[in-house]
């Protein structure tokens, strides 16, 4: 699926992969995190401390969230008190405290993805790895998501992220590598995609795709009010 | 690593998946015993034998609790396959330890165990379930979703290894090493465990157990 790919994260750097469903973004991802073994060549210098955030939690777990995440705290090396401390740190500043006792699998999917980056942010990974983080995430969330990359990369840390929604552009300097045809790139300014959400007046829709298309623009979607 | 044992241990005893087993270990022993008082290396020998599928299977059904997304988070929180494997083949043992010692203690509340000879029955029987603990835990790992990739396929696995084993293992056969020594090992056991016989099937079972594992560890590192 991958070929001939050749790059590396600094310390301090963010990198986004971008490109379309199905091109090999969560394939490079599991790669960087030694989920998957290149059938050529090799992934070197691989931080010890990984947080792997999934595209989607695994909410099907016989666990409270807390109990769950307490548990995942533990397999990262922190000890009881650190891993209490950690959990309700993030659950709180991610709106999550009042769900920590819920059972995982009664949570929506939006409160599911956010036990997921718990779980990889708990025990300061030196390599963030997120893919598609912003999926189901609820608006407060989603701008929660730039501030831990720039945490991150505070630290020295290093941040890997996956988008196929031009979400990126909300994230601090970061670097964007495009995967198309299983060939890694790393694009120009010109050439990064951004997504801009616009209000329009229901009656004007239908011209304002219009314009945007004539102006050589992609539309995404359109969302009508329920 | 000790946490993702716990981890996974907490998991198969929640789901109420542990059961099952647990169940059919009770409806086998109770067949072995119910009859009557029986002498020790005879019911012993063959209760291992029996136990073999249901530690497999209970194994599997541990393996296969977890989400294959939760064992990738897993594998990147324990800082490798390595760990991750060995951590599954842990937890999976406590279980599996667990079902024998039932199986060992049960007859005795039952009063089911009488004979002349007690104590070398018990040695006899000890050696046989432990005997094969090694080898049904790993053909559980083998036959998990990790290791061949989907639920069908494992339970095929673990059956057809599993009659492959009492086929193999009949007294006659010309390939009993093919499969692990339940059979032998019962026979081993009823007949007073001879040093010949002894040595024999440890080093089948020992030999089949470093074949799975290695089958096991080939697979999973294949599947990544």
């Amino acid at each position: 699926m991958l070929r001939g790919v050749e790059a590396s994260v600094a310390a301090g750097e963010a990198v986004a992969v971008v490109g379309r469903n199905g091109v090999g973004k969560s394939t490079l991802l599991k790669l960087a995190a030694g989920l998957l073994r290149p059938q050529r060549g090799a992934v070197r210098d691989r931080p010890p401390r990984i947080g792997y955030v999934p595209e989607r939690f695994p909410a099907d777990q016989p666990f409270t969230a807390r109990r769950y995440l307490m548990g995942m705290a533990a397999v990262h090396g922190l000890a009881p008190a650190d891993a209490a401390r950690a959990v309700g740190e993030w659950a709180a500043r991610l709106h999550f405290d009042g769900l920590l006792d819920h059972s995982l699998a009664e949570l929506s999917k939006g409160s599911a993805q956010k036990v997921g980056l718990i779980q990889g942010l708990v025990h300061r990974p030196d390599l963030l790895i997120l893919d598609e983080p912003w999926e189901g995430l609820d608006a407060t969330t989603r701008m929660e998501i730039p501030m831990v990359v720039a945490e991150v990369l505070a630290r020295g840390g290093r941040v890997l992220i996956s988008d196929h929604l031009g979400e990126v552009s909300s994230l601090p300097d970061v670097r964007t590598w495009e995967l198309a045809d299983g060939v890694l790139s790393s694009p120009t300014v010109d050439a990064v995609e951004c997504v801009i959400e616009v209000a329009v007046a229901a009656a004007d829709v239908d011209a304002a795709l219009a314009d945007l298309r004539a102006a050589g623009h992609r539309v995404l979607g359109v969302r009508t009010p329920s | 690593m000790s946490a993702l044992v716990r981890l996974r241990l907490a998991a198969f005893l929640r789901t109420g998946r542990a059961l099952a087993p647990l169940l059919t270990v009770l409806v086998v022993l109770g067949v072995i015993y119910g009859g009557g008082e029986a002498q020790a290396a005879e019911a012993y020998g063959f209760s291992a034998a029996l136990l073999f599928p249901v530690v497999a299977w209970q194994t599997q059904i541990l393996f296969n609790v977890e989400p294959d997304t939760q064992r990738q988070l897993s594998t990147v929180a324990v800082r490798g396959l390595a760990r991750e494997i060995a951590a599954g083949l842990l937890a999976a043992l406590v279980p599996a330890v667990t079902l024998v010692a039932f199986a060992l203690a049960l007859p005795w509340l039952l009063g089911g165990i009488t004979g002349p000879s007690v104590a070398s029955g018990v040695v006899a029987g000890v050696w046989a379930h432990l005997l094969l603990v090694p080898p049904a835990l790993l053909l559980g790992a083998l036959a998990s979703r990790a290791a061949v990739g989907n639920a069908a396929r494992g339970l095929a696995v673990l059956t057809g290894c599993t009659v492959l084993a009492f086929v193999v293992g009949t007294k006659g056969s010309p390939v009993p090493w093919l499969a692990p020594p339940l059979l032998p090992t019962a026979r081993a056991t009823v007949d007073g465990l001879a040093p010949g016989a002894l040595t024999l099937q440890t080093a089948v079972a020992a030999a089949w157990a470093a074949v799975a594992l290695v089958g096991y560890v080939t697979l999973r590192r294949r599947n990544t």
